[in-house]
């Protein structure tokens, strides 16, 4: 059934993590009923990361608060294991550093718990799609950190520190203020595509930031992730 | 070791009085009289110290006795005073008895004691410069009082000491003076390390209550998120999907997922340093506008300004807001952005709303109604900084209010704010 009216889904597998079982339960039967495939879920951190690595889902649907591993950890793993499933974080606590975290380490978009059903499923579709699923909450988490690396001093003369074109911090700050893709792009006079291809370089830029930290980490596992000013 | 210590006030002098009808021997209020388990460890070991060096000094003062003996006219009252100062010795060792009460005894014993010396000696030996026959051993009760009352016990005591001594003398003699530097000295600077220790104490406390009322709120926090706020999410968005009366009760349950939410992510100790050092983070100061419809945006980062300056920032976004409510109908939604880049803190307030038609807000200054722009722009102005409001082809407003950061070339530190001025000589102290 596609309550949405959309147009069914291409197939699309997706696996789902998450510890709170009447939650986990209640979101893969959402995916089921829209047509998706839910290929395994996990409740914690561990199986999230041996069962997407058995199944490579298109889309893993991960909560950010896991036992064992963190939402972060799973991530920097999947990407250290180059396993192509792309990550929609979902969390209940809202746009916090540990959010940044997880889409540094290589999510792809990141949702609050409270969003809608439709909001979630057009979600998991553009996660799939490869389409970073920004909030606004996200877009202002983001934005801190380019400007944190910046003020920051950049990388260093070998490795320098990709920084957002003046077009890509001006459609980051729309998408902090809550505007929509469609919206931005009757602002700015640009296609819906090439506001999109916009926010996909800014999420590659974010992640360029910390691939050799995260290669590190994962080798290392118990880093404190949740600082990365601390050089490590 | 003061395992009992002042557990069960003994008086000497009366009846023995049960602890629990006399919980205060010490008789002041605001200190504990019992110095028991939570005193501090360097308290604890000055006790032990004045229970050796009473027995030393009476060791020393019968030495002392002995070696003069010849001269002393009346021996067996010499030997009298040290079989008391023995007795008290050898009870305060039995049973430390760590209270004001009992060292009061012991100050009385020893004062005593050294003005007997006027009945066993002739005076011509006292004023030749004789040891008294306590000699040391009432420094015993000086450093008790230190310990007790810190550095004025000590020196009411070490002066109460030197005054019988002067009593004793009469004619004073250059020991007797040095003697009484030393009583005094001593008390002061032990009494004076008595304090230091005990405050230091509290605080390790105090610092000790607020590290554990952190720890509960995390652990708080950990279990409303991961059982409430999820539950609260959950029948949020069920209900929507059955609408009806279940439907309002789901929106119910997301309100207050929403203010949960808020409530236990405000986990940042470094605010507390922050308020200290004059500085403000806007993110704190801010959060309160953030509500159904409207949602604060802003980075991991504090985003800091001075106090002063910070507060007229958050009563700019209050009239902006405010301005939404008014205006954008009651549908419209807001997002608060807070964006430092390093030259400007900026602040952009948008809303889903209307719009502010061309020209509308100039004319609203011609009228005199001044509104928004007045209290927005003026305050902004004020703070050397700037404010636009504009309005987009898709409609709604969106207010930006840039202030002038004047601590360029700043190292975010997510753990303390500087104040701009300071900064150059805090610089190799983070």
């Amino acid at each position: 059934m596609h309550q949405d009216g959309s147009t069914p889904p291409e197939h699309i597998s997706v696996v789902v993590a998450d510890d709170h079982p009447m939650w986990r339960d209640a979101v893969a039967r959402d995916l089921v009923d829209a047509g998706f495939e839910v290929l395994a879920t996990a409740d914690d951190g561990r199986s999230a990361l041996a069962r997407t690595r058995a199944t490579t889902p298109d889309v893993l649907v991960l909560d950010l608060n896991l036992p064992g591993l963190s939402g972060a950890e799973v991530c920097a793993a999947l990407a250290q294991a180059g396993v192509p499933t792309r990550i929609l974080i979902l969390s209940a606590s809202g746009d916090h550093q540990d959010v940044l975290d997880a889409v540094k380490a290589g999510a792809l978009g990141y949702l609050v718990k409270s969003a809608g059903r439709e909001e979630f499923l057009a979600a998991v579709r553009a996660t799939a799609a490869g389409e970073p699923v920004f909030t606004a909450g996200l877009a202002g988490l983001v934005l801190g950190e380019f400007r944190r690396v910046k003020a920051a001093g950049g990388g260093t003369p070998e490795r320098p520190v990709p920084e957002l074109t003046d077009r890509e911090t001006e459609i980051l700050k729309y998408v902090a203020t809550g505007m929509g893709y469609k919206e931005i792009a009757a602002t700015l006079f640009l296609s819906h595509r090439t506001v999109q291809n916009h926010v996909q370089n800014i999420f590659g830029k974010l992640q360029m930031h910390n691939r050799v930290e995260l290669a590190r980490f994962a080798m290392e596992r118990g880093l404190d992730l949740a600082d990365p000013t601390s050089p490590a | 070791m003061p395992r009992d210590a002042g557990a069960e006030p003994v008086d000497p002098g009366s009846a023995v009085v049960p602890a629990s009808l006399d919980p205060s021997p010490a008789g002041e209020r605001g200190r504990p009289a019992r110095l028991a388990d939570d005193e501090h460890v360097l308290v604890r070991g000055l006790w032990r110290a004045v229970d050796v060096f009473r027995w030393l000094a009476l060791a020393y003062a019968t030495w002392a006795v002995w070696g003069r003996h010849g001269e002393i006219a009346r021996l067996g009252g010499a030997v009298a005073v040290l079989a008391v100062l023995a007795a008290w010795t050898a009870v305060q060792t039995l049973r430390p008895m760590r209270t004001v009460r009992a060292y009061t005894v012991e100050l009385v014993i020893g004062c005593s004691a050294i003005l007997a010396t006027r009945l066993v000696d002739d005076p011509e030996v006292i004023t030749g410069g004789a040891k008294t026959i306590p000699s040391i051993w009432p420094t015993a009760a000086v450093v008790g009082f230190a310990v007790l009352r810190g550095w004025r016990g000590g020196l009411a005591a070490a002066s109460l000491v030197a005054a019988t001594s002067f009593v004793e003398v009469v004619q004073p003699t250059a020991n007797t003076i040095s003697n009484s530097i030393f009583g005094l000295l001593l008390g002061g600077c032990i009494g004076y390390c008595v304090d230091l220790a005990r405050a230091s104490h509290e605080a390790l406390a105090e610092a000790m209550r607020l590290d554990a009322a952190r720890n509960e709120r995390d652990r708080l926090a950990r279990t409303v998120h991961d059982g409430v706020l999820q539950t609260l999410a959950f029948i949020n968005r069920r209900a929507a999907e059955l609408g009806g009366e279940a439907a309002r009760l789901g929106a119910m349950a997301g309100e207050q997922e929403t203010i949960l939410r808020t409530l236990v992510s405000q986990t940042d100790l470094a605010e507390v340093g922050r308020a200290v050092s004059g500085d403000a983070d806007l993110r704190v100061l801010l959060r309160h506008v953030e509500r159904a419809g409207v949602q604060l945006v802003a980075p991991a980062d504090a985003v800091l300004l001075p106090r002063r300056v910070a507060d007229e920032v958050v009563a700019a976004v209050e009239a902006a807001l405010d301005n939404v409510r008014q205006h954008a109908g009651e549908s419209a939604r807001a997002w608060v952005l807070l964006d430092d880049d390093g030259k400007d803190v900026a602040v952009t307030i948008r809303d889903s709303g209307r719009g502010v038609p061309a020209g509308r807000l100039d004319e609203a200054v011609g009228q005199g109604r001044l509104g928004v722009s007045s209290s927005i722009r003026g305050r902004l102005a004020d703070l050397g900084g700037s404010a636009s409001i504009t309005s987009g082809p898709a409609g709604g407003t969106t207010v930006e209010l840039r202030i002038p950061n004047r601590r360029t070339n700043r190292r975010p530190t997510r753990h303390h704010g500087d104040e701009p001025d300071t900064r150059p000589s805090r610089r190799g102290t983070p």
